[in-house]
């Protein structure tokens, strides 16, 4: 199933389909994609580089720019630490549990993000069911709302699927023989894990670890529902910029400030996420 | 039963136990927004003391919120078959051909996905601004066209490797088929199904999706997540619920034709 | 091939010698009812080299991961000297396992997948790893021993895969069909690397396999296997020249079923008329069977051992050439006799000119050359060839 490279005799028509087919996708992209990525830079470089020091010179950026690594970061480290079993009981358990326990993971992943965030926040409040439950456990109660807690919390629950996924099919790929002889050398349960599958795991975790945090640092709903103005990520920085200080070549200055941060990890991931298994003879 | 098979059944269990609150966290949120919308009070409320139907009244009796949600599935039928065109050709067309820059078409293609929208939010606001129309819905289709792409492109080019035999479309055309006859006859059955899956998170990702319809938006174009996103942090009513409700049944829809489609095919996502 | 001599049984080296294993009763069920391994029992001494033989389906592998501990017997027992291990897990039962596929772990070196079975007993770095390499050294890939299995051949990882499952001293090894991916070369070659290192080591082999030149040119003993149950064990040339069943004799070679009825016996030798012939009357060992005047039997003889002649000489039959094919070791013939079509297999040149295409030609063979075979449960095999 492996694609092959066209023969030469095929290359003339062939050539001419091809053009035809990415047409579409080439027209799209290039007005609706490209073209606006290019006024963003015809917009920052507009005054030159005063615009990129008017955002370099506003404490906002710092501190903005702070709570977006620190909050993608553990954004990241939780839903690893929360996708593992999840996606490790997806794969140990038989069809209807696992088709049972996919349904879990699968309508949060299709329900829209703002639906979720309103949710908690419903649920964060002071007199909501959290601090329901923890009155009735004898603490609290907390204020659970509009602050980094609760920012955390929708947000780890956004990425929490797709976590799991990646690090599901990582697991799938295992061969079970693999299992089997670890076994028939002696190895016990704990030692299959830590010998046979975590090791081949790994690719899939850290695909998942960079999915995740470039998916984080990109979130804007969340910290606006969730969230205190203390907790404002550069998604929300660029929106004050155009909305409330009405300044678009600043604005265009941070958005390609974001770009170069982001790409090479954007690259790395797209590295990292195509590594298949270790090959194997 | 050895002493080893119920150690194995346990372990199963541990996991088991570990993993049940964090998919409990998971399905909270989702299960709360409809019995919220039932409830009868004026503010929102949960858990709701009383059913009564009034908040979802108040959601389909204000003209505002109805403009929403129509205009917010004709924003994303357009977009979503957009979408479907772009996405489904460029996977046929890059199907079997390895070029230098592949790779980097590809990333390119998904290039959508992975940065912040806000990105192409400014960049499609100073775009559109430009061209003078924003305020219309039109944008917005479009933008969520470029949004959902990437998904059919990556749905279609799965479904083209397992589906499409390589050798049939060498018979197709030892048998004369032209191009269109090879699109038709050989290539769209073996990328309808990842077109179809594409499309359906196309869909899912364009009527949600709040940042893109919140930059472009108009006086007359304001989708049903933003308006819902401003009232959540303005106005806070039952209403919200409501519409909320009506994301929540599309959730489940696409729940249900994904098994459905799940158990046709023989194959979990 | 046909040979009588047995192989010889080992004697240890410095390494210990294997366990006997013992099955008693194996029965494995999936549910509702169906059987895939039934009333399985078999002694694999000390030091032997016994091969599950038989047709996909006939519970080979089943009853070799019973062994192995990955499949729960429904009923039975595996004895290891003596000692049932059937409730223990693989983990804890002292065997080398050698998968189809092989099964090395892709993300340890070449080394670290030979020393892991020490590793797991708890042998220190140091020695478990000179005990590794000593043993890839013997296998003769020592200068692999820092790569990953990616980079080795198929021929080197199967060698790999036996040096890992033998290093830690197992009671028995167990090789779940590993040549069947290789082609002939290499499968030979590899064949004959594992009766080296069962002679070296004097390890207790079970082996499954669908091959049966595989079978019989490595095995001590052979179980043939069908349908859940053992039809016959015995040496490579006991199930050859004797098979207890028309199965047997179709699965290990070709061989000609032709019916007939048991008449009596003369002389010692037991006498059987065939059908639709006048002079069909043949005499062929008793080997000991119960048979009472009258009752159907079938009668096996191997095509090569069928004798071609072009004139009559007592006790022949006559025939018909139908066809012939030149297949350069030898010269196959599809004869009509006996009133049904012959293989007769002929390694020598000065007949095959001759003969072919409605030549008239007289068919005989040894005495001992045939059997009498009656199907299970008295039940007769269909009167057609059976070719492998």
């Amino acid at each position: 199933m492996s694609s092959r490279h066209s023969r030469p005799g095929d290359q003339a028509g062939q050539s001419r389909t091809f053009a035809w087919l990415i047409a579409p996708l080439g027209v799209l992209y290039g007005v609706f994609a490209v073209l606006p990525l290019g006024m963003i830079l015809r917009f920052s470089v507009a005054n030159g580089f005063e615009n990129f020091r008017n955002i370099f010179g506003s404490p906002l950026l710092l501190r903005v720019a702070t709570n977006t690594l620190v909050i993608s970061l553990a954004t990241t480290i939780i839903a690893l630490a929360l996708a593992i079993p999840v996606a490790a009981v997806l794969w140990r358990s038989g069809p209807k549990l696992r088709s049972l326990i996919m349904a879990f993971v699968l309508l949060p992943f299709w329900t829209a993000v703002l639906i979720k965030n309103f949710a908690w926040a419903v649920l964060l409040q002071d007199n909501g069911v959290v601090n329901g439950l923890l009155q009735a456990a004898g603490v609290g109660p907390f204020t659970l709302l509009h602050n980094r807690l609760a920012v955390l919390i929708g947000m780890v629950h956004f990425v929490l699927p797709y976590a799991i996924f990646p690090i599901y099919t990582a697991m799938r790929e295992i061969d079970l023989r693999l299992e089997n002889a670890a076994r028939s050398m002696g190895a016990g349960t704990a030692e299959v894990i830590w010998h046979v599958i975590l090791p081949l795991i790994m690719p899939g975790i850290a695909a998942a670890a960079l999915l995740v945090f470039i998916v984080s640092t990109g979130f804007f709903i969340t910290p606006v529902i969730l969230g205190s103005p203390s907790d404002m990520m550069i998604s929300n920085l660029v929106d004050y910029y155009v909305h409330e200080l009405i300044n678009f070549n600043n604005a265009a200055a941070l958005a390609v400030l974001v770009v170069l941060l982001l790409a090479p990890v954007i690259v790395l991931q797209q590295r990292v996420g195509k590594r298949g298994q270790y090959g194997v003879g | 039963m050895s002493a080893s098979r119920s150690l194995r059944l346990s372990g199963h269990a541990l996991l088991l136990i570990a993993a049940a609150p964090i998919l409990l966290f998971l399905l909270l949120p989702s299960l709360i927004i409809v019995p919220m919308a039932l409830s009868k009070s004026q503010m929102i409320q949960f858990p709701p003391e009383w059913i009564s139907l009034h908040s979802f009244a108040d959601y389909l009796g204000d003209p505002q919120w109805v403009d929403s949600t129509l205009l917010s599935f004709q924003v994303t039928i357009v977009a979503v078959l957009i979408a479907a065109v772009t996405g489904g050709t460029a996977a046929i067309a890059l199907h079997g051909r390895s070029f230098a820059g592949k790779g980097l078409l590809v990333g390119l293609i998904m290039m959508p996905i992975v940065t912040p929208v806000v990105i192409l939010a400014l960049g499609d606001y100073l775009l559109f601004a430009q061209l003078r129309v924003l305020g219309s819905w039109v944008p917005i289709a479009i933008a969520h066209g470029v949004l959902a792409t990437p998904y059919v492109f990556i749905s279609a080019q799965t479904s083209l490797t397992s589906e499409l035999n390589p050798a049939l479309v060498r018979s197709a055309r030892s048998l004369g088929a032209r191009p269109i006859s090879v699109l038709y006859h050989v290539y769209w059955p073996a990328v309808r199904p990842g077109v179809l899956a594409g499309s359906m998170l196309g869909f899912a990702v364009s009527f949600d999706e709040v940042v893109l319809a919140l930059f472009l938006q108009g006086a007359n174009s304001v989708t049903l997540p933003v308006r819902t996103f401003s009232a959540i942090q303005y106005e806070l009513t039952p209403k919200i619920a409501a519409s909320a409700s009506l994301f929540i049944v599309l959730a489940l829809v696409a729940l249900a034709l994904q098994a459905f489609a799940a158990r046709k095919t023989g194959r979990l996502s | 091939m046909n040979s009588a001599v047995q192989p010889e049984k080992v004697s240890a080296s410095s390494h210990q010698a294997g366990r006997e294993v013992e099955v008693r009763g194996l029965w494995k069920s999936y549910g509702h009812g169906a059987y895939v391994v039934r009333d399985v029992s078999f002694a694999l001494q000390r030091g032997e080299f016994l091969t599950l033989l038989g047709p996909s389906g006939s519970g080979k592998t089943t009853s070799l991961m019973m062994v192995a501990g990955f499949e729960k017997p429904t009923r039975g027992e595996i004895l290891v000297d003596g000692r049932d291990v059937a409730r223990r897990p693989p983990e804890q039962r002292n065997f080398g396992v050698v998968f189809q596929g092989y099964a090395l772990f892709p993300h340890k070196s070449v080394l670290e997948n030979v020393e892991f079975g020490l590793r797991m007993k708890g042998v220190p770095p140091a020695a478990r790893r000179r005990q590794a390499f000593d043993m890839l050294e013997k296998v003769g890939l020592a200068n692999f021993a820092m790569r990953k299995p990616r980079e080795l051949s198929g021929g080197q990882q199967q060698r790999v895969a036996l040096a890992r499952a033998l290093v830690f001293e197992p009671d028995a090894l167990l090789l779940d069909e590993p040549l069947s991916a290789l082609d002939r070369k290499l499968r030979e070659s590899l064949q004959n690397e594992i009766k080296e290192l069962q002679k070296r080591f004097g390890i207790s082999i079970l082996f499954v396999t669908h091959d049966q030149d595989e079978a019989m040119m490595m095995s001590d003993r052979i179980a043939v296997m069908a349908e859940g149950r053992i039809v016959q064990i015995g040496s490579p040339s006991d199930v050859y020249l004797h098979p207890a069943t028309p199965f047997v004799a179709g699965f290990l070679g070709e061989t000609n079923l032709v019916p007939g009825t048991y008449r009596g016996t003369d002389e010692g030798y037991a006498v059987v008329d065939f059908k639709d012939t006048a002079r069909g009357r043949a005499r062929l060992p008793a080997d000991g069977r119960n048979l009472t005047a009258g009752e159907a039997v079938v009668v096996s003889v191997r095509p090569e051992r069928v004798r071609l002649l072009t004139h009559q000489a007592e006790p022949n039959f006559p025939g018909v050439v139908a066809d012939c094919t030149f297949l350069g070791r030898h010269t196959r013939y599809s004869i009509q006799a006996l009133g049904q079509a012959l293989t007769v297999s002929v390694t020598e040149w000065s007949q095959t000119s001759a003969l072919c295409n409605g030549a008239p030609v007289w068919l005989g063979w040894n005495v001992e050359d045939a059997q009498i075979l009656s199907g299970p449960e008295g039940a007769l095999a269909t009167p057609e060839e059976i070719i492998r």
